[in-house]
């Protein structure tokens, strides 16, 4: 297991260094500096610009500067707006998406593992046809034709809920359920087919030889090693959930990351497009890697490996 | 009496027939399209893909507009819409920039009415109408036309929009026209993308399965690290590094979604380089190159074509995203994914401006998915759920 943890750790080291450089690199093959948008700026100003900023250090150096930066947590100044950090950005707006996103994971949990458990019980009849139809739309249908519409219907026409913003509860279920929609469908079909594998083998026979009522031979037996294929995608799934963010974060015009981020494409807002694709990344590979750890939990064959 | 005598005969056994193989031969292909088109979800998805790619590629040269071409006369108009009835029995359509536009009985758009006078204090606006003047009452929303006595009519006679059978956008673009050169723009990011993954995908994963040992171990701790970085991320920090365009999606999007492709190969030619045709090939000869190509990837082919299958959906959803935030294809090309960001800003006025590119999207993401479920359960039927 020890060996296992270690495997992971390492993978998870080289995957964030593969980020930085990855990220910087690309960030830098960007033709011009930062100083050469705007106006022509006389050579001697920009040379002092570009010496405060340490933009005149070859490549290597500053890519070096820019690690140690993030080591100490600091992700460097922002392109565009003067006096505002790239730690500025992150401290608004991923509070705003956390919430968010910890309350989508939360709802595709409690309402897709029921429905998958229920889909592969009912395996055929129509509970099962009625779940594998809206799961089929739900991994289909995009999260911003999801979200557009369901602004458009609950919003716009019933008036049942707020448009925009993330101030009362009733604001969280729209965009809970198009930020979640496609992971939902994902987890009930994974855990509809992961379901009906377990119970077509020969120890749940075992089970019910031995006399046990269906619902300890469902939830003691079938359903711990169902759940594994689904532990497994948890991680992914969670990544999902925060980069699917972008898109209904602007239609709720949700004040989180994916906003900042959204934005500072749009203004190409170079350093603060570097430094929260740092920090998502590293935030989902750490998701990834804790995930990974949980699964040691309960898939006893890695524990003995 | 007779004939049932004949029936209690004595069978003679002829040799003829015994070795003839009763069932219909049919090849691999066959037996796949036989399980395929079983499948009604699978066949309905391929007729699906069928319809959007005519619509996509024959569709534009059936139109003499272009995506480009604006009508400022006609912005925002609905696919259909209520029309004052005037006392000359001729119709007018009072357009959401309180505008009358004549309106032949079978809903042909004619011309606007020329403005005349517009009074701020009784909310007014006056048009010229042939001889007769019209006037638009806006002090009540919504805004109405007058009639003769001064009173404020309803707009009754439901008329479909025929100059343009599913509208115009904001900027008085045929919405149909529009539609088929975004479904193509989109279609075409899709199936290159999914081709150039494809190549690399087999390659890479082919090269690595093959060869195994160090060179299979440091490729596969490659593709590792590259599964774990979230990968929006990446096609994003291409597209803002290239810039916007048809291009750049393309290579953004085909350098980054090789990686399942690269499992999926690798882990077939992993099982199929020790058969005996792969040892048999190596006996008279074959070089490495020749074995990969032709005897192991056709080999490994129902696995690849399952999964580029699946790639060109997420193709196209990540296509549709990007645009979405702003990275897609400049204006004024479209493609679905624009269109829909284009409509959003007026979606409360203009639904339907984001209705049609929306099913456009959610139709060819459903053909592709139940394709891709029917060819897999059809290449390899102990995949099936």
């Amino acid at each position: 297991m020890a060996k296992y943890i270690l495997k992971r750790i390492i993978l998870m080291m080289v995957t964030l260094l593969a980020i930085t450089l990855l990220t910087f690199i690309i960030m830098h093959a960007v033709p011009g500096g930062p100083f050469t948008s705007d106006r022509n700026l006389p050579e001697a100003v920009e040379a002092q610009l570009n010496a405060k900023y340490n933009l005149d250090q070859p490549l290597m150096v500053q890519y070096v500067d820019y690690l140690k930066g993030l080591l100490r947590g600091d992700f460097g100044p922002s392109f565009k707006y003067q006096g505002k950090s790239v730690n500025d950005f992150i401290r608004d707006g991923f509070p705003v998406s956390a919430r968010l996103g910890g309350v989508t994971v939360l709802f595709v949990l409690l309402a897709a593992l029921p429905l998958g458990i229920v889909a592969a019980l009912c395996n055929g009849r129509w509970q099962d046809i009625l779940t594998m139809t809206i799961a089929t739309i739900g991994v289909t249908v995009p999260s911003f034709v999801v979200a557009t519409l369901l602004m458009y219907i609950f919003s716009y026409k019933l008036g049942w809920t707020p448009t925009i913003g993330l101030d009362s509860w009733s604001s969280y279920i729209l965009p809970v359920i198009a930020l979640g929609g496609y992971s939902l469908s994902f987890i009930a079909r994974l855990m509809r087919s992961s379901l009906l594998e377990v119970m077509g083998q020969d120890y749940i026979r075992t089970a019910r030889a031995k006399g046990l009522s269906e619902t300890k031979v469902v939830f003691r037996h079938a359903l711990r090693n169902a759940l594994i294929p689904v532990v497994t995608i948890l991680g992914s799934t969670i990544a999902n959930l925060l980069t699917g963010s972008f898109v209904v974060e602007k239609i709720f015009a949700i004040p989180g990351l994916g906003v900042h981020f959204v934005d500072s494409i749009n203004n190409r807002d170079y350093t603060a497009i570097m430094g929260v694709t740092i920090f998502y990344a590293a935030f989902l590979v750490a998701m990834i890697f804790l995930v990974d750890l949980f699964y040691i939990l309960i898939d006893p064959r890695i524990k003995y490996e | 009496m007779e004939e049932k005598k004949e029936l209690w005969a004595p069978f003679v056994a002829t040799d003829e027939g015994r070795e003839k193989i009763w069932s219909k031969e049919r090849s691999f292909a066959q037996d796949v399209w036989f399980r395929f088109r079983h499948k009604k979800s699978a066949l309905l998805g391929l007729v699906l893909i069928g319809l959007s790619l005519v619509f996509a590629l024959a569709g534009p040269l059936m139109t003499t507009r272009s995506y480009s071409d604006q009508t400022l006369d006609y912005v925002s108009i609905p696919p259909w819409f209520r029309v004052y009835t005037m006392e000359d029995g001729t119709f007018l359509y009072l357009t959401s920039s309180m505008r009358p536009i004549q309106v032949a009985e079978d809903g042909t758009l004619g011309a606007p009415l020329v403005r005349i006078q517009d009074d701020m204090v009784t909310k007014k606006i006056t048009y010229e109408y042939g001889a007769d003047v019209v006037t638009v009452d806006y002090s009540q929303k919504p805004p109405a036309i007058l009639d003769a006595a001064g009173q404020r009519m309803t707009a009754g006679k439901m008329v479909w929009n025929k100059t343009y059978p599913l509208g115009t956008d904001n900027l008085g673009r045929d919405l149909l026209v529009r539609l088929m050169y975004g479904a193509r723009i989109s279609l075409l990011v899709a199936f290159v993308a999914a081709a150039i993954n494809l190549v690399i995908g087999v390659l890479y994963g082919g090269v690595a399965g093959y060869f195994g040992g160090n060179v299979d171990l440091v490729m596969m701790r490659i593709v590792d690290v590259i599964s774990t970085i979230p990968l929006t991320l990446y096609v994003i920090l291409i597209m803002v590094v290239m810039g916007q365009g048809l291009h750049s999606i393309i290579i953004a999007l085909s350098s980054v979604y090789w990686v399942d492709m690269a499992r999926v190969v690798r882990g077939q030619v992993l099982s199929l380089k020790g058969q005996e045709f792969v040892y048999a090939a190596r006996t008279i000869g074959s070089s490495t190159g020749k074995i990969l190509l032709s005897h192991l990837i056709p080999n490994a082919m129902g696995p690849i074509l399952v999964t580029a299958t699946m790639l060109i959906p997420s193709a196209i959803f990540m296509e549709a995203f990007l645009s979405f935030i702003g990275l897609g294809i400049p204006a004024p090309m479209a493609s679905l994914g624009t269109m829909c960001n284009d409509a959003i800003a007026a979606l409360r006025v203009c639904p339907y401006q984001l209705f049609w590119p929306a099913v456009a999207i959610c139709l060819i993401m459903f053909a592709f998915n139940f394709v891709g479920d029917g060819l897999r359960d059809a290449l390899d039927p102990k995949l099936k759920k």
